[in-house]
């Protein structure tokens, strides 16, 4: 049993690593912890001991020790602080260089995916909407794909596991974000905002291909959707 | 009815009971509507087509209103001075006054609503919205909110005013008189601060 | 200074009683009841959850609509009509006038009207499942537009959307937390104004203090939801835009004010809990509260931190990534200040003479829990791991190991700590044990495989996860079936509580007035206290954790003993 699904984006693994390093220090927490928790109850049992001591911790030699462990965990709340500030840019930024454009519309209760037509832009009259229940976002490998997230509706949310990246979908309002697959293959995209009945049947893929693959699949959808579809937000 | 401990306990601050429930009181409505006034302002800022909205609320009206709220703020205070006298029969008269400020800006509101609803501004706004100002409806909606929940507390302090004075007819609990009269006062803030956002500014 | 005894009706004594006992104990007992319908609903979900698409026992088929409603309205009840009326309402009343040396609250009567305002909230959430269309089923956080759509649903009939569970589900909350307003006022004037004579500040017990603090967080953050919940029912049942988007309004203002209230929230609930830790360690130690000052400043330092950090809840949201990195940062460096209470709570028992009762076992119980919960909201509050786990059974993990333990083994502690005092009899030790063990033990049992679930990427709120392959594969399901078959076992472990609690209060043996020897002034009052608690009233002389003084033979020296 693996803990996280296959990543398969350029970002995932750092969102992994920062996990591995968190869970360092709270598992370093949570065992000394248990042991300042539960050791005094066997060696100060009051079978053992029979009189407590007065201490009020008012005192600095008994407090020091609670200072020493607040330094500690102010040390690795900085240290996770740096460590993520980085990778939160990365994704929560579009990358300069932007290979493929698409729009992802979220409406009760289908994934909708929007390409932008031979001539690569969004937004203009050659664009070709997808709107078929449990359809695939084709998009090739190795490229950065630049995504403009919008809802139809009401608030859903963009997951796409294997790539480790989650945004909301807020009805007027356009997201952008973007992701880079690495690897060849189908992968889940999950609705992750309650949005009524149908929110579990949410059910969309990625589909990352080569790229020959996936201009074969541009060229034919365009062919077959000349005229152009009009815009309906 | 319940036992009067208050001869065995000092009070460290050196406020009494009801004096300090309603400073608690205030400062949870003033959180209240200072949500409201921040999402208003919030708004105002985002969406310079609501100055030109605001522009059909009755300016006069709201000042006449911000008068006799402070009018009415003075009268109570007058009660308060004299319930301190021990004087029921004046504070009653002086409650009567403020208690006709607040009537009358309940009628100068109604007034005003009359107007505004008449040219189609009401809380929904469906004239505005059919005609596609969705913007412009959403500041009516606001508007609306605010000064009607306002006045729904005007009411309440005015409701607040009448059982005191009942209260205090055989000169008795004449400490209540102070307390709804911070409680009026409260009301008269909050009005303070909706005036300039929703008459003024424009 | 004797008390006023006067003769009460049934009416007036059970009822519409105003004395602080009887109404804390009436918001335990609607918080018990409600206890056990908000762990029905999980009951029907995990079921569901763990065998999908087969008939649950007691409910039978569960649809989609009713399982979103039942999600949603579970941690409607838990946080509203569970962890608000036990640890606050019913903690606060009973405690506060006996541990001040006082004879009731500063306003009984207002006492009185803030439960049955709760009661009748109860009535309305619960009405809202035999409304057409249900239950609401949009989450406990009710995020619009989807909660905002009554008007649209129903369009033009007022009553309908009245009457709709969105409505009723907002009227609920709006009146719970006019009751709860209610209360906190009475808490806040009694324990600054009625404090017995040498209760200075400093010798007030940490609950005391914390209910108050937790009091007051509750009543600064809930003003914008209260707006907030007005403009959402107008949206619902009038038409108004102030959520919508196509009418200039704005869901990510929804979203802002309910976390501004939210989060704060979670830690109303939790200083009760602690407070009632912070008075059960140093009696089951013999050995004062370490650091009772510091732990003061460092809660007063949380409340403070408490309101800044609000929008973790919305890392995904759309918020704008500066403004993230802010509450990131805010989100993370709050586990300084709990961690410092926490530690000074488990400083207090280095050097003690420890007495394994049940209290304790459930305070230690609560802390190593917690620990679990606090430290994987670390995990949380670092925004870019949040961007993976925002809506997976990580959080949902994560907040039942801070929320169970606070709210279920904190009343535990409390209830058995407090039994003797509040009844007169005492409850039985062996039975309380298996209730602690098998609690513990069923609750982990439930929670700790889901941490691995949501590391799987699963997502919350799904009714079916059959067409999710990175879920609906082994050891997933598996670990659903076990998180189940514990919650049964859970459920089913409360009632040897409930045993124990019905079948002590027919003992004819009575307590001891105090039993575990403790320093606070409730256990001066008789068991049960009587109407007026003391008589005569105790005058205080020093802090209330004065155990194992060097001087003294006795190892404790109640708070109303004159120094010598």
């Amino acid at each position: 049993m693996t803990i996280f699904p296959e990543n398969v984006s350029t970002y995932g693994q750092d969102i992994d690593n920062l996990f591995w390093l968190i869970l360092v220090f709270a598992s370093i927490a949570f065992v000394i912890s248990l042991f300042v928790l539960l050791y005094p109850l066997i060696k100060y049992s009051s079978k053992k001991v029979k009189r407590a001591e007065y201490i009020t911790g008012e005192k600095r030699k008994h407090f020091k020790w609670i200072t020493i462990a607040l330094l500690l965990l102010l040390g690795s709340d900085f240290v996770i602080l740096y460590v993520e500030h980085d990778t939160w840019g990365t994704i929560e930024s579009v990358p300069a260089k932007a290979d493929v454009h698409v729009g992802i519309i979220a409406r009760q209760w289908n994934w909708i995916f929007v390409y932008p037509g031979p001539d690569g832009v969004l937004g203009t009259s050659d664009d070709v909407y997808v709107d078929e229940m449990n359809s695939s976002l084709h998009v090739p490998v190795n490229e950065n794909i630049v995504f403009e997230l919008r809802s139809q509706d009401v608030i859903h949310s963009f997951f796409l596991a294997n790539a480790r990246l989650k945004q909301d979908a807020l009805p007027g309002r356009t997201v952008m974000r973007w992701f880079n697959i690495t690897k060849p293959g189908k992968y889940d995209i999950s609705c992750t905002q309650i949005c009524g009945i149908l929110h579990s049947k949410m059910r969309n893929y990625v589909l990352a291909e080569t790229l020959e693959q996936y201009k074969q699949f541009t060229d034919s959808l365009y062919n077959a959707n000349k005229p152009a579809v009009s815009i309906n937000k | 009815m319940e036992t009067k401990q208050h001869h065995l306990t000092i009070p460290v601050i050196k406020i009494p009971q009801g004096r300090l429930a309603m400073w608690v009181l205030i400062a949870g409505e003033l959180v209240i509507f200072g949500g409201l006034i921040c999402f208003y302002l919030l708004n105002r800022i985002r969406y310079p087509h609501w100055g030109e909205m605001a522009a059909h609320t009755n300016t006069f009206i709201g000042a006449l209103n911000t008068v006799v709220l402070l009018l009415s703020s003075y009268t109570i205070v007058r009660a308060h001075q004299a319930a301190i006298k021990l004087n029921a029969a004046k504070a009653r008269l002086w409650m009567t006054c403020t208690l006709l400020g607040g009537v009358m800006f309940l009628v100068d509101k109604s007034i005003e609503y009359a107007h505004e609803i008449s040219e189609g501004f009401t809380f929904t706004s469906p004239k505005l919205v059919a005609a596609g100002d969705h913007v412009g409806s959403l500041f009516w909606s606001y508007y609306y909110i605010m000064t009607g929940l306002h006045g729904a507390h005007v009411l309440a302090g005015m409701t607040a005013i009448f059982i005191v004075m009942m209260q205090i007819r055989k000169g008795n609990n004449l400490h209540r008189v102070e307390l709804v009269g911070m409680y009026w006062h409260m009301v008269d803030l909050i009005w303070i601060f909706l005036f300039p956002l929703l008459y003024i500014a424009k | 200074m004797e008390n006023i005894h006067h003769k009460q009706s049934f009416w007036s004594k059970y009822i519409f009683s105003t004395d602080h006992k009887t109404i804390g104990t009436q918001y335990m007992i609607m918080g018990m009841i409600m206890a056990g319908v908000g762990g029905y609903l999980a009951y029907v979900f995990r079921y569901n959850l763990a065998f999908p698409g087969k008939s649950i026992p007691f409910y039978g088929m569960l649809g989609p609509q009713a399982y979103n409603a039942f999600v949603t309205i579970h941690g409607m009840i838990m946080v509203f009509w569970v962890g608000m009326p036990v640890l606050l309402s019913a903690f606060g009343n009973y405690l506060i006038p006996l541990m001040i040396g006082s004879d009731d609250m500063a306003f009984p009567t207002v006492n009185m009207l803030s439960f049955w305002i709760f009661a009748v909230s109860a009535l309305v959430l619960l009405a809202s499942f035999f409304v057409p269309g249900g239950a609401f089923g949009g989450g406990w956080t009710m995020y619009p537009p989807f909660s905002a759509q009554g008007y649209v649903n129903l369009n033009p009939n007022f009553f309908q959307a009245l009457f709709s569970g969105t409505s009723l589900l907002i009227l609920a909350v709006a009146l719970e937390l006019v009751a709860m307003l209610m209360g906190g006022i009475n808490f806040l004037v009694t324990t600054i104004n009625k404090r017995a004579k040498g209760m200075t500040a400093w010798r007030i017990p940490i609950i005391i203090w914390f209910i108050n603090i937790a009091a007051v967080i509750f009543m600064f953050s809930v003003g914008p939801l209260v707006a907030g919940a007005f403009m959402l029912l107008f949206d619902n049942i009038l038409g108004t835009g102030f959520y919508d988007p196509h009418r200039g309004g704005d869901p990510m203002l929804w979203e802002h004010l309910f976390w501004f209230f939210g989060h704060p929230e979670v830690y109303v609930l939790l200083l009760p809990s602690l407070g009632v830790l912070a008075e059960i360690l140093p009696v089951f130690s013999r050995k004062p509260l370490f650091a009772y000052k510091t732990i003061i400043y460092l809660a007063l330092a949380s409340a403070f931190l408490s309101v800044l950090v609000w929008a973790h809840h919305q890392f995904v949201a759309g918020i704008d990534p500066r403004m993230a990195t802010f509450f990131s940062i805010g989100t993370i460096l709050i586990s300084i200040p709990f961690a410092g209470i926490f530690l000074a709570f488990m400083a207090t028992l280095w050097g003690g003479s420890i007495r394994m009762k049940v209290p304790m076992l459930w305070a230690i119980g609560f802390i190593g829990l917690f620990l679990v919960g606090g430290l994987t909201g670390l995990f949380l509050g670092s925004n870019t791991f949040d961007i993976y786990a925002h809506d997976t059974y990580f959080v949902v993990a994560h907040f039942h190991y801070t929320l169970f333990p606070d709210i279920f083994f904190g009343f535990f502690a409390a209830f058995y700590y407090w039994f003797p005092k509040f009844s007169g009899k005492e409850l039985n030790a062996s039975l309380g044990k298996l209730h602690f063990w098998l609690t513990f033990i069923f609750f982990n049992g439930v929670f700790f495989l889901l941490f691995f679930n949501g590391l799987a990427g699963q997502h919350r709120r799904i009714n079916d996860y059959s067409s999710f392959s990175l879920i609906s594969k082994e050891p997933y399901q598996t670990f659903e079936q076990i998180a189940t078959v514990c919650a049964i076992g859970l459920m089913l472990t409360q009632f040897i509580f409930l045993y124990n609690f019905i079948s002590s209060l027919r003992k004819t043996k009575k307590a001891v007035k105090n039993p575990w020897e403790a320093t606070t002034l409730e256990w001066v009052a008789d068991s049960p206290p009587p109407h007026g608690n003391f008589n005569p009233y105790p005058e205080v002389y020093r802090g209330a954790y004065d155990y194992s003084l060097p001087d003294v033979e006795d190892d404790f020296t109640p708070q109303n003993i004159p120094k010598v």
